[in-house]
């Protein structure tokens, strides 16, 4: 069953009066429960392609495409509702709150998500579920420590927490061990991929490494803004 | 939920919050620092003004008010009023020893004049309940003996405008003039005066020191212009008054001014007193028979009448502090009342009702109070400047603050935060950084206002600086009371530039891209 899919989605971005179209009319599949790797040079779109997907940016108007999530447009859902609820992003340079220790970066979804007294009702539940899940990616004795004080696959491992603490039943990660050394980020891929498996949530990488494709169900190569074969 | 603990984060983790924190603790504690010692000082100047004035007057200036004492017994009666006194004004000119001759209003006043108005405390020449703040070294010479008399009996003079004869031991009916009317008093920078001391170089060339210490036995040179019973004006009438006292009102135009008369003197000089008149045709007198030779060419003699003593003005006490318009208002109306019924009983006798002025204090002193209420004006203005400096600081170092936070907002969008969210979010820092600035300014100000003459006794000392010269401002003490509802006003103005200045850059965070934000572009 198609979870997410992407049509005749285009999308050009304007540097002053030159327009540089990154995506040409890109088209993609994604089944629930999938694995999908997209391969590509630097400058090929994949991460913007992974932004559209994610419901960060839109397509371009003309031509007309779009972005669906369980067959309904992202759009009509609405994109805060979608990112909170349904998408977890996995970001290459971590992307942490430096302000906020690790329990509380993992938890700024759940508040995003609950609002304030959604977020106050399901306070318990919440931080059992990030606690849970920093235990789970080795993390459990860094709850009160602040980013600036781990390593950066500790501040990965944090960041995979962070995407998967509202249970979303898509997760969308931008070159997730591309700012880490090779044991690193085969150990943190490793993680993503366990918790993944446990929670079954469909899962979509863009990265330049083809050790990290390997382990995909699914690699689709993006060049010149389109897909080649696969 | 994030917007609190973000706030909470950023408020304390950064240079840039406690900076705007520390501009807008500065600007508030400004604005209430100035509102309250200028507002304080306005306010004593009102009350300064009002020291001179009852709290409503009756006045019929010119010929004046005939039966006043009945309408004095009569306003006495009414239970809104507390005391009321009589008053001439007149003007006229004073010539101290000097030879110089000075204009000045002329007030003729009784002991009553004391119930109705503040004038008893404003008597100089007495011995002071305490050195002044500023006499540290008990300079003033009011907190030693006096020579000749007492620090009491002076006052007393002062009370009775009556100063008592040293040849004859009578009582004379004396003057008070304000403290600088005659310049022979000398103002000292700890607020003071001494007696000015003249020399005078004899013949033999010996030098005489004169102290110029009025009271005790000097005399001024009252004139004035009378006006007969029908305003028209008669011969000036010149008399020589013995100094009782001086007084110090704080107002300089009094000060300067205002000559203080025994009534019964300034009656007889400008022609008020009781006396006998001619009878009008058709008016009842009484035929007094001549005791001499009779009138010559005349078959009997004129019938005369009572001409009753007369008052320019009534000035009247309410029962209660009367501190406001209203209150003022209300006994104004009382008063009214009261003539109308004594002019009604004194027809043709009294001015009516619709001649008469009746004014509050406020209405007496509107030139004087519509300056103070334009200087308030002028503060308030003032202060709207300082709050619009307070939205732009907070915009200036909020609009960089999100330029360092553009991540911060990139990964909140991402994770599912609402523009709204995002924009609430630098509200709720807006609205902390005001609270937290606000509060310390109004802990700064009450602390510098509280203590605002021991810092500026100390920068005199130390620094030289005397920003608040007793010889120059009339108090000498600088008012250090800081009024709770300014407080409120300067604290919520505080909070809510803060706000508005966060708006700008909150708008420009909410509506920023995700994807650029994360970029950090």
């Amino acid at each position: 069953m198609t979870i997410l899919q992407a049509s005749n989605v285009h999308k050009t971005y304007r540097l002053d009066r030159v327009e540089v179209p990154v995506l040409r009319g890109v088209d993609l599949q994604v089944r629930e429960g999938e694995f999908v790797a997209i391969l590509g040079a630097s400058g090929s779109g994949k991460s913007t392609l992974l932004h559209l997907l994610g419901g960060l940016d839109l397509p371009d108007r003309e031509p007309a495409g779009r972005v669906t999530f369980q067959g309904v447009d992202i759009r009509a859902r609405g994109l805060d509702t979608y990112r909170a609820a349904d998408v977890g992003f996995v970001f290459q340079f971590y992307h942490l709150l430096p302000e906020l220790n690790v329990l509380q970066n993992v938890l700024i979804s759940a508040m995003s998500m609950h609002g304030v007294f959604g977020y106050l009702s399901n306070r318990a539940a919440a931080t059992a579920r990030a606690e849970a899940l920093l235990r789970a990616v080795g993390l459990s004795h860094r709850l009160k420590h602040r980013p600036a004080e781990l390593s950066g696959g500790e501040r990965q491992r944090v960041a995979i927490a962070r995407a998967l603490v509202n249970k979303p039943r898509l997760i969308l990660a931008d070159e997730p061990t591309g700012n880490l050394d090779r044991v690193t980020g085969g150990k943190i891929l490793d993680v993503l991929l366990d918790l993944r498996a446990k929670e079954g949530q469909t899962m979509v990488v863009v990265t330049h490494d083809e050790a990290t494709a390997t382990k995909a169900d699914r690699v689709l190569r993006l060049a010149d803004g389109r897909f080649g074969a696969s | 939920m994030y917007q609190v603990l973000l706030t909470r984060r950023y408020l304390f983790s950064k240079v840039m919050p406690l900076l705007a924190s520390l501009g807008v603790m500065l600007c508030s504690a400004v604005v209430l620092v100035t509102w309250s010692v200028m507002g304080g000082f306005l306010v004593m100047l009102i009350n300064t003004g009002r020291t001179m004035a009852g709290d409503v007057v009756v006045r019929w200036p010119g010929t004046g008010i005939p039966h006043y004492e009945d309408l004095i017994k009569r306003l006495e009666a009414e239970p809104s009023v507390e005391a009321a006194a009589p008053v001439i004004e007149a003007f006229g000119m004073i010539s101290p020893p000097d030879g110089s001759t000075e204009g000045v209003v002329i007030r003729g006043v009784d002991e009553r004049f004391a119930g109705v108005t503040r004038y008893a405390e404003i008597i100089w020449w007495r011995r002071p309940e305490a050195p002044l703040p500023k006499d540290t070294e008990r300079r003033d010479p009011r907190l030693g003996e006096i020579s000749g008399t007492s620090w009491d009996e002076l006052y007393g003079q002062g009370l009775k405008l009556q100063r008592r004869d040293p040849r004859t031991g009578d009582l004379r009916p004396a003057v008070v003039p304000g403290i600088h009317v005659m310049g022979t008093s000398r103002r000292t920078r700890e607020g003071f005066y001494w007696p000015r001391v003249t020399e005078r170089r004899g013949s033999d060339g010996t030098r005489e020191e004169i102290n110029q210490f009025m009271p005790r036995d000097g005399s001024v040179t009252i004139t004035v212009l009378p006006l007969d019973s029908k305003g028209q004006p008669l011969e000036p009438f010149s008399s020589v008054l013995p100094v009782a006292n001086e007084f110090q009102s704080g107002v300089y135009d009094y000060d300067s001014r205002v000559v203080l008369v025994n009534l019964a003197e300034a009656q007889r000089m400008l022609r008020m007193q009781q006396a006998k008149r001619l009878a009008r045709p058709g008016e009842a007198g009484v035929v007094e028979q001549p005791s001499g030779e009779g009138f010559a060419g005349q078959d009997s003699p004129p019938a005369l009448v009572d001409d009753p003593a007369r008052v320019t003005d009534v000035v009247v006490k309410g029962r209660g502090p009367m501190a406001t318009s209203a209150e003022a208002r209300a006994l104004a109306a009382r008063v009214e009342a009261v003539y109308t019924k004594f002019a009604q009983d004194h027809a043709g006798n009294v001015p009516d009702v619709m001649d008469v002025s009746i004014m509050t204090w406020e209405d007496q002193n509107r030139t004087f109070i519509s300056a103070v209420k334009n200087e308030i004006s002028l503060l308030l203005v003032l202060f709207c400047f300082i709050s619009i400096t307070v939205v732009f600081l907070v915009i200036a170092i909020f609009w960089s603050m999100v330029r360092e936070k553009t991540m911060d907002i990139g990964v909140l969008r991402a994770v599912g935060a609402r523009a709204s969210g995002v924009a609430g979010l630098w509200l709720c820092y807006g609205l902390a950084i005001g609270l937290v600035g606000s509060s310390l300014g109004l802990g700064l100000a009450y602390t510098i206002v509280g203590n605002i003459n021991p810092i500026h006794d100390w920068m005199g000392e130390r620094l030289g600086i005397v920003v608040w010269d007793p010889a120059v401002y009339y108090f000498s003490k600088i008012p250090n009371r800081v009024d709770a509802w300014h407080a409120a006003i300067v604290f919520a103005g505080g909070v809510v530039s803060c706000v508005v200045g966060a708006l700008v850059p909150a708008l420009r965070a909410a509506f920023m891209s995700p994807v650029r934000a994360l970029r950090n572009e």
